[in-house]
This record gives structure tokens, C-alpha cells and sequence, in this order.
């Protein structure tokens, strides 16, 4: 009965398996000051050794005074912007245009990213803004929901070489006879532009653009810078 | 033993399968390119070699001396095309005492591919052989399981693709020295710009028949690094003291000499009369 | 069809729910879990766990995609004044320490704490889930939730996971007027054990180590949050995948009190100079 096709077919074992994921590079980092939070981003985007774009942003500014940015694989990325964007908008229409709390919106983010638990959303998530007392926040999230407010966060494929930069510059670590304190807009954002020239430098990943977005009480703002493109 | 030694590879079998991953080798994951003129050749390399995602070293020298008029490009693991280069030297050098003759390119390339094909893929050097001897100027290409290719110019490396771009596009018959130093540095910088395997400066080498060869070793800088923001300069006392010791040593006299001074003999005394 | 937490999450599509009838029967139906937990996607292929773990789990590949947050340590003991909750705060994902300010005491209410050992987001997650179940259950009855019962709505929702990939070692830590100071421990396997102590996560053995050497019943409060304290700092010492700084709670018929933060840097050298301890560090 078997033909030849047939006796190859069953011999030659065909490997089967789900894909879904890859990673798109790139790194995000946000500060919270204490009346400011900045999340700043770089805009490459690629695929193994391919940049695929010089400019394509990842730091959104997604309304009610909070900027997002999900930083891995850019498909899962956007699409949790976007949903995250869709259920802000229906909380506005249900509850009288009444502006989202960062507080709130990061519990949002976790049901969104929870709810894909068995099928994570392949990113490393970051929020910033101003909370209910005017003072920055940073939020930053694991892939499945984990979540915590804090001072500062490197996320993507930089970040174990920026995180450890911040814990040293932003809050002191390691350093004797440094008392905490807040940081200014203007010393936050040249620690914003070492941290990415310096990814830059060690990091095939990342350069390009620098795209910082700033929340403050006045609303959002962006500023961008080049990196080097090699 | 001279070679190479396998007394560690059962147990780096065993280990890696018990899931202790296998330390990763610094892989040129490059850009070199090599492109023939009227009465030369030349070759050009980036600089940028990584280890997985991670710029290991932003300046490196791909350019390898086979002899004073053969030189070579690597791609591929640094320590294979560095090892695998020199002894292909010195065997030139040895085959060219020996033979009271000057080194030959297709020797470095029989000898190269010969000593590749024997460890079958396993020594990962992939490479750009170029030179002048007294049949002419040359270039070749090896890849690591001992093939090799012949042509006018030629590509290797992760950014080999953006290279021969350039190359398929503006390379033409009869170039000047000039005309193929720039177009070789223009395919590494195709290579630098768009492949995230290569990148910081361009080195180049210019071989001409009946002249010494000569490196140019960082012809192009277009990636020098911007002034940073800040200075990271720490405050005095930023690193904590868990306990201080003060160690005395004690002197023991060895020798005593005494010289006796007087102020007219002092050198350095002021002459105040003069 | 409808649920809490999905309904807190997105207020627009889940309108509905609140008009259900069956939304405040569902309580008593065998399938509580599932109607209560929020709608989880699921992977379009037929063995999705097989998939989770080949994402996911990083001890059986140390290269995968998704890293998720574990190792710890937790602890939590009975005493004649309360119960004393002790907890690390270190987040690793394979290596790489991704916080060492984590909170891992989870304030489900007033009366209820709730602690986080091996998937973060799990425990953080189902952790404030069932504060939310807690809450239902104070309207419904008109009395404050039981710890029993707290416990065993947690124990009963991982069990209908149980296989898929959840990961979670918790002790529901909480006092009620008839059971007094009550511990439970439950894990995503599905087990959930009454005891006076436990400690939970990679660093364990090292705090049991302590802590039951110096346990007994009649410990004062202070000695009580001391010994906390110091089992952790002992686990933090030892296990690399615990540290940062300590979190202290307190559990009394009044409710928790939380007795603060304490950062395991300076703490250890304090404890080195006043104990005469950890001689085997030599500066």
C-alpha cells in the first residue's frame, strides 16, 4: 500500500512547534522625579542582525497625562498599547470623561497583561506620570502582570547594562555619605542621554534615536536626540 | 604537544549536557571585503567584535600579516582567525626560507585551505587572502570547511551582504588604487551602517605589486564616541570603610655612611657674591 | 461568562455582569474558580502547558524568552503574642536581579496578609483577587471572612489551574475571633496545610535553620519581630536568590501592624557588631 512518498513521510520526523515570539531589540527607561517622570526610549527596531527601522517609536503618550512604552517583541507591544488604549477610552466614556489615576491604570495593565498568562504578552512594560499628589511615578511591569512603583527602571535589551548605572546615579546605591534626594529635570535628562549613548556604545541592539517623552503638571512633551547608527 | 589539544572535549560534552552552557567564543561577526585594481589588490575590514548581543571590543584588528606582501581578513571566531593565520605565516615563512623564494598567495591559500578542511568546519575561520608576488596580485576567499573562491572582489562576514551590494553596483573593470580603496571602504561602511554585527572605523590594507604593502590601520573613524553629559567623578568618602589598619614597618639598618658637609660644598647652596 | 476581576479590569464589555443573577449565587456552585477568575487566553495549539514551559521555565532552559520573577525567601510563625510575618524583598529572573525593593507581603485587608513566594504575578495577582473575594464575602455574611476560608478560595482556584504552569508558595496569615491568630499555607499544587510556622522560597532550610532554634511559644512581641528579622537576614546571607531588605509585619487581634523596612546592607553589620555573629565573614 505505502508509496515512496508515503515511506519518507512516516520515516522522516516533521518537527512541529509554535512559534510566536521574537525580539524587535531596543531599550526603555523611566525616571520619576518629583514633579516630573520622563520615559525615554531609542528607536531602533530589529530582527536578529537586520535593523528594520532607524525610527519607529515605542514611547507612547497614551492620554490622561501617562506615557507607555512595552519594549521586546513589538507586536505584542503594540497590541497591549492598543488595547490598553481601548479600555481608556470606554472608562472615559463610562465614567464621564473622568481622568484615569497612573495608580489605576497600572492595576489595568496588569489585568491586561494577567490575562494572557498562558500566553504571555513578550514584554518588559513601563508607565510614567504624575500620581494623585502631583509626584512622579514610575510603574514597570513583567510580562505577566508583576508590577511595582518606582524611582527609576531600564527595560529591554539594555537594561542589564543601564539598570545597575541607575541604582548608582539615581538612588545612590553603593555610594557612602550620599543622602537621597530628588533629582532635577535637567540632571535626570543628562543621565537619560549617558545611559542610552553609553547602550549605544556596548549594544548592537540599540542606537539611532533617542526619544525622551516628560510628563509634567503642563502635559507631555518629547525631545529627540540622534545615537550613533552603527 | 604542538596542535591542537581534545583532552577537554569529553568532559565539555558531558557538561553541556548536564546544561552547563558552553563559554561563548568572541565571534568577528564582520564586515570584511577585498577588491582587486590595476597593478594591486586591496583589503578592508571593520573593527566592532562581539560576544551575542554585547560589543566586545570596539576597535579590533581583522587585518592579519600572512607575509610582508600577503595579508588576510578574518570573520568568524577571533581566536581561530588570529591562531589559524599565524601558523600559515610562520609555514610561509619557513616554505619561503626554504625555498630562497618569495612567498607565494596560492601557497597561503593551499596551506590555508588544506589545514581548514582537516578539521572539517570546526576551526571557524572564514577569510579574505590578498597579495602580490611575483605571478601578479591576488585575491581569494575561504570559508571554514576549506572551499575557496576566486574573483575580483570578494565579501564575508555578517555584513557580506551589504558589502557586495556595493560591489554588484559600482565595481568595474580596471579600477585605480584610489578608485578600489574607495570602494572597499564604502562596502564596509555598508556594512558598518546597516549590519548590527559590524561597525566603529575601517581598516584597509593596499597591496601593489613591486611596493611594500601598507596598512592603514583606522583609514576611517566615522563613530567616534560623543562628550557624555555628565562626569561621573565620585565625592571623597563614597566608599565605606569597614575597618582601617595602620601597619609600621620597622626599619633595619643595613649599612651607615656619614658625610660630613660643609656649607662651601653645598651644590645647591645660593652664591651670594658673585 | 463573568467576573470580578475582568470586570475591575475593563469596565466597558463587562457592563453586563453586574446585572447577572447568577453573579451572586455563583459562590455557592461547585465551579467557583472558574467563574469567578478572569477569562486567561489560551494559546491556539493543543498542549498549551507544553508550550508555557517551553517559554517560560527557566530551569529547564536557561535561554528562554519570557523570564519570570522567582526565588525567595518568606516566613511566618505563631506565637503567644500573634503571628509575626517576615519577608525578603529580592526579584530574580534567572541571574538577573530584577528588584530588591519587591513587596512580598501582599495587604489583602486589614486582617489579612497574604505572602509571595515563586511567580510574582501569580501571587501577586490571585493574592488581591482574593481581596476582592474576601470583600464579597464580608457584604454577603455581614462578618469578616474566616482564614480558613480565605485560604481555601485561594487553595481551591490554583487547583483548577493545577498542571497549566502557576507558581505559588503563599501562607495566608490572619486572626478572626474564633480561630485566633491563624496560618495557612497554600501552593500551587494544590496543598494547603494549618501550622504555628513556615518559612517558603529558595531560602527556607536557611531561615528554618534560625528560626526554629530560637522558637517558643512565649516569645515576647519585640523578641518575636527580632527573631523575624534576624532568620531572613540568615536566609538572605546564604541564598543568593534572596536579599535586598526585610519586610516586617505583625498580626494581632486588632489587625496587621507593619514594623517597616529594613535594608539587609547595614542591617548585617549591625547584627554582626551587637550578636558577635556571621564570625565566619572577617573583614
Amino acid at each position: 500500500m505505502s508509496s515512496d512518498y508515503s515511506n519518507i513521510k512516516d520515516s522522516a520526523p516533521i518537527e512541529h512547534r509554535f512559534n510566536p515570539y521574537s525580539d524587535n531589540g531596543g531599550t526603555i527607561l523611566g525616571i520619576a522625579g518629583e514633579d516630573f517622570a520622563v520615559l525615554a526610549g531609542d528607536t531602533r527596531h530589529t530582527t536578529g542582525y537586520s535593523i528594520n527601522s532607524r525610527y519607529e517609536p515605542k514611547v507612547f503618550d497614551v492620554g490622561d497625562n501617562i506615557i507607555m512604552s512595552a519594549n521586546g517583541f513589538s507586536a505584542d507591544g503594540n497590541s497591549l498599547i492598543t488595547n490598553f488604549k481601548t479600555n481608556l477610552q470606554w472608562y472615559h466614556f463610562n465614567n464621564n470623561e473622568e481622568k484615569l489615576k497612573i495608580s489605576s491604570a497600572a492595576r489595568l495593565i496588569q489585568h491586561l497583561l494577567y490575562g494572557k498568562r498562558f500566553f504571555p504578552y513578550y514584554v518588559h512594560t513601563i508607565i510614567a506620570g504624575l500620581d494623585e499628589n502631583g509626584k512622579g511615578a514610575v510603574y514597570s511591569f513583567d510580562p505577566v502582570g508583576s508590577y511595582e512603583r518606582e524611582q527609576c527602571r531600564a527595560g529591554g535589551a539594555a537594561a542589564s547594562l543601564i539598570m545597575p548605572f541607575l541604582d548608582n546615579q539615581v538612588n545612590f546605591k553603593n555610594q557612602a555619605n550620599q543622602p537621597l534626594r530628588y533629582l532635577s529635570l535637567n540632571e535626570v535628562l543628562s543621565l537619560v542621554k549617558d545611559a542610552f549613548s553609553s547602550a549605544t556604545e556596548r549594544h548592537i541592539h540599540v542606537g539611532d534615536y533617542l526619544e525622551i517623552l516628560i510628563v509634567t503638571k503642563e502635559g507631555v512633551r518629547t525631545e529627540l536626540y540622534p545615537l550613533k547608527r552603527d | 604537544m604542538a596542535g591542537l589539544s581534545f583532552e577537554n572535549y569529553q568532559r565539555n560534552q558531558f557538561l553541556s549536557s548536564k546544561g552547563y552552557a558552553v563559554p561563548k567564543a568572541t565571534s568577528t561577526g564582520t564586515t570584511i571585503v577585498g577588491c582587486k585594481f590595476n597593478g594591486g589588490v586591496v583589503i578592508a575590514a571593520d573593527t566592532r567584535a562581539t560576544a551575542g548581543p554585547i560589543v566586545a571590543d570596539k576597535n579590533c584588528e581583522k587585518l592579519h600579516r600572512i607575509a610582508p606582501h600577503i595579508w588576510c581578513a578574518g570573520a568568524g571566531t577571533a581566536a581561530d582567525t588570529e591562531m589559524v593565520t599565524q601558523l600559515i605565516s610562520s609555514n610561509i615563512e619557513l616554505h619561503s626560507l626554504y625555498t630562497n623564494r618569495e612567498p607565494r598567495v596560492c601557497t597561503a591559500l593551499t596551506l590555508l585551505k588544506q589545514h581548514l578542511f582537516k578539521y572539517s568546519g570546526h576551526i571557524g575561520a572564514y577569510l579574505i587572502v590578498a597579495g602580490t608576488d611575483p605571478t601578479g596580485s591576488h585575491l581569494f576567499s575561504i570559508h571554514a570547511h576549506g572551499s575557496t573562491d576566486i574573483g575580483y572582489y570578494q565579501t564575508l562576514g555578517s555584513g557580506s551582504l551589504a558589502a557586495m551590494s556595493v560591489f554588484e553596483s559600482r565595481w568595474k573593470l580596471d579600477l585605480t588604487k584610489e578608485e578600489a580603496m574607495k570602494l572597499c571602504s564604502d562596502a564596509i561602511q555598508a556594512g558598518i551602517w546597516n549590519d548590527l554585527g559590524s561597525g566603529s572605523n575601517v581598516d584597509l590594507c593596499v597591496m601593489e605589486a613591486g611596493k611594500d604593502a601598507v596598512l592603514h590601520r583606522n583609514y576611517l573613524t566615522p563613530n567616534v564616541r560623543s562628550q557624555k553629559a555628565n562626569n561621573y567623578i565620585f565625592n571623597r568618602g563614597a566608599t565605606v570603610v569597614l575597618k582601617e589598619k595602620t601597619i609600621y614597618s620597622k626599619l633595619e639598618l643595613v649599612s651607615e655612611e656619614v658625610i660630613i658637609s660643609t656649607p662651601e660644598e653645598r651644590p645647591e647652596a645660593m652664591e651670594v657674591d658673585a | 461568562m463573568n467576573s470580578i476581576a475582568n470586570r475591575l479590569a475593563c469596565a466597558g464589555s463587562e457592563r453586563a455582569a453586574i446585572h447577572d443573577q447568577s453573579f451572586f449565587s455563583n459562590f455557592s456552585t461547585n465551579n467557583l474558580a472558574a467563574s469567578l477568575s478572569p477569562s486567561i487566553a489560551l494559546p491556539p495549539i493543543s498542549q498549551p502547558t507544553k508550550f508555557l514551559r517551553a517559554n517560560t521555565d527557566d530551569s529547564v532552559n536557561p535561554d528562554v524568552k519570557i523570564k519570570i520573577a522567582h526565588g525567595t525567601t518568606t516566613l511566618a510563625f505563631r506565637f503567644q503574642g500573634g503571628i509575626v510575618v517576615a519577608v525578603d524583598s529580592r526579584a530574580t529572573a534567572g541571574s538577573w536581579i530584577a528588584s530588591q525593593t519587591v513587596k512580598k507581603v501582599i495587604e489583602i485587608n486589614p486582617f489579612l496578609l497574604g505572602t509571595m513566594a515563586g511567580g510574582a504575578a501569580d501571587c501577586q495577582f490571585w493574592e488581591t483577587w482574593l481581596g476582592t473575594q474576601c470583600r464579597l464575602h464580608e457584604l454577603r455574611n455581614k462578618e469578616r471572612i474566616s482564614v480558613a476560608a480565605a485560604s481555601k478560595i485561594l487553595s481551591n482556584l490554583v487547583y483548577n489551574y493545577k498542571g497549566m504552569g502557576l507558581s505559588m508558595g503563599t501562607m495566608i496569615c490572619g486572626y478572626t475571633k474564633k480561630e485566633g491568630p491563624t496560618i495557612y499555607y497554600v501552593d500551587s499544587d494544590g496543598t494547603r496545610l494549618n501550622g504555628d510556622l513556615f518559612c517558603v522560597g529558595s531560602g527556607q532550610t536557611f531561615a528554618y535553620g534560625v528560626l526554629d532554634s530560637n522558637y517558643k511559644w512565649e516569645l515576647s512581641v519585640d523578641e518575636a519581630l527580632q527573631l523575624g528579622k534576624r532568620s531572613i537576614l540568615a536566609a538572605t546571607h546564604r541564598d543568593a536568590y534572596s536579599g535586598g531588605s526585610i519586610n516586617l509585619y505583625h498580626v494581632t487581634e486588632k489587625g496587621w501592624k507593619y514594623y517597616g523596612n529594613h535594608d539587609v546592607g547595614p542591617l548585617f553589620w549591625e547584627t554582626k557588631q551587637a550578636e558577635g555573629s556571621f564570625n565566619n565573614v572577617v573583614t
